[in-house]
């Protein structure tokens, strides 16, 4: 997850986009990772439809019980703190530490809202009886949205790095902080294609 | 195999070589048993009648199945070696091989040991009852299937010790292929809530959509330890010490 660009661009002093560099943004491996999460959430999401196409109306009834307004405030929280992370990933290629610094605070600060308000949003539902084992809706609800809080989680520890990547170090690894902002903007999509798919479809 | 002039018998690697080939034909036998021989796998619904579970738990194939996996479970080991000598090749906390050499080990106490002893016990004796060989089904599946957090960490300090390590032994990609692994252990989860559907025990998502990543997997991280075997230069090998005294010994007695 470090650096795969360090034997490729010696004796760099300036910070040099990763477009100038002719290469992905990040670790290219962290690319791979992306690309195969998107599969296998893809599959999820094949899946669900398949299913939702078969017991449309368990499905509506299901979709109907969520709390759309949780649902919102965490997509708009989690827009934000991606917004952040991009700026924050803007900062440092330029060399303003202290400015990228902020800016992945506030990443951080805006995605672990996004744990808190899902509690908020699970444990009303559960002691309500919306249990996963309720039916097939509700299985792939807390399935769906569980895998995805464990990816942020991951991307919380991953923005934990980041910040003392640029916090400790005189030039930051700029390829690092690609790399896990590239995870996070992931956790970002997944999240859009959640919610349009759970709360909103009708 | 080993590559240069010196016979497979007198290569270095030897010891590495033998645990990587017992992995196939640990899985091979696995694949005869599990199928063909006793059709365990793919996993029989958990919504089977009542005499479909009788008759499956009582069949003799299921009992020569049970016995001739309880002794390949030695097998386990040995093939778990040769991923742990590579990843002691790594720059990171011995933390991460011993939790993995511990995961591993409980993991397949209770993934593998544990479904093999509830699928012999019904053939082993006739006439119990049919709601034990029932409940001795379920705990055979869910313990095959549903032995989630033994394997997770296992997989986690597999995954994580890929991609920390500086030494580069294995590619990074992956170690997050095998943080997949990981995930998919928590797919796997549902098996304990539902009883049917894509989230049971044989179900699309818990079961075989899990199965695709894990087989791909096991492929891929087969031909990269291959090559980390390959690429192992001899003077790093754990045994590198043994080799210097023929080298030294005959010398002392031509003098």
């Amino acid at each position: 997850m470090t650096d795969v660009a360090r034997g490729s661009t010696p004796q760099v002093d300036k910070p040099v986009r990763a477009e100038a560099r002719g290469q992905v943004p990040g670790d290219s491996s962290m690319w791979f990772f992306v690309i195969g999460d998107l599969l296998i959430f893809g599959g999820y999401f094949v899946g669900y439809m398949y299913y939702r196409g078969r017991n449309h109306e368990l499905f509506l009834a299901g979709q109907a019980q969520l709390n759309l307004d949780i649902g919102t405030v965490n997509t708009i929280v989690l827009l934000t703190s991606s917004l952040f992370v991009a700026l924050g990933t803007a900062a440092a290629r330029v060399g303003n530490r202290a400015e990228s610094l902020r800016r992945f605070w506030m990443a951080l600060a805006f995605g672990a809202a996004f744990p808190i308000l899902k509690l908020f949003e699970w444990i009303p539902e559960i002691s309500r009886g919306l249990t996963p084992g309720k039916d097939l809706f509700f299985m792939y609800y807390y399935v769906m949205t569980g895998l995805h809080l464990c990816h942020v989680a991951l991307g919380l520890v991953v923005i934990c790095f980041i910040i003392r990547n640029v916090k400790e170090s005189v030039a930051p690894k700029i390829s690092f902080v690609e790399t896990g902002a590239t995870y996070w903007h992931m956790v970002d999509v997944l999240w859009l294609v959640l919610f349009a798919l759970l709360y909103l479809m009708r | 195999m080993s590559g240069g002039e010196t016979s497979w018998r007198t290569s270095r690697k030897l010891d590495q070589w033998i645990a990587f080939w017992s992995v196939p034909f640990f899985f091979t036998l696995f694949g005869l048993v599990f199928v063909p021989l006793s059709w365990m796998m793919p996993p029989r619904s958990p919504q089977n009648s009542t005499p479909h579970i009788v008759d499956f738990m009582q069949s003799h194939n299921l009992l020569i199945a049970c016995v001739i996996l309880t002794l390949a479970y030695g097998l386990a080991p040995v093939s778990n070696a040769c991923y742990l000598i590579q990843v002691k090749r790594m720059s990171v906390s011995p933390a991460f091989r011993y939790s993995m050499m511990i995961g591993a080990v409980t993991g397949a106490i209770v993934g593998m040991l544990f479904p093999m002893f509830c699928f012999g016990l019904g053939a082993f004796r006739p006439g119990y009852s049919s709601a034990v060989l029932t409940m001795l089904y379920d705990f055979g599946y869910l313990a095959f299937i549903g032995s989630l957090g033994c394997f997770c960490v296992m997989w986690m300090a597999f995954g994580l010790a890929i991609i920390l390590d500086e030494n580069r032994i294995l590619p990074k990609w992956l170690g997050y292929y095998t943080v997949w692994q990981y995930v998919t252990e928590l797919m796997a989860a549902p098996v304990w809530i539902a009883k049917s559907g894509p989230f049971a025990w044989n179900g699309l998502m818990t079961f075989w959509f899990a199965m695709i990543l894990y087989v791909s997997w096991q492929f891929l991280v087969y031909i990269c330890i291959y090559r980390a075997i390959k690429n192992q230069l001899e003077a790093e090998l754990d045994n590198a010490w043994a080799d210097l005294r023929p080298t030294v010994a005959p010398a002392k007695s031509s003098a």
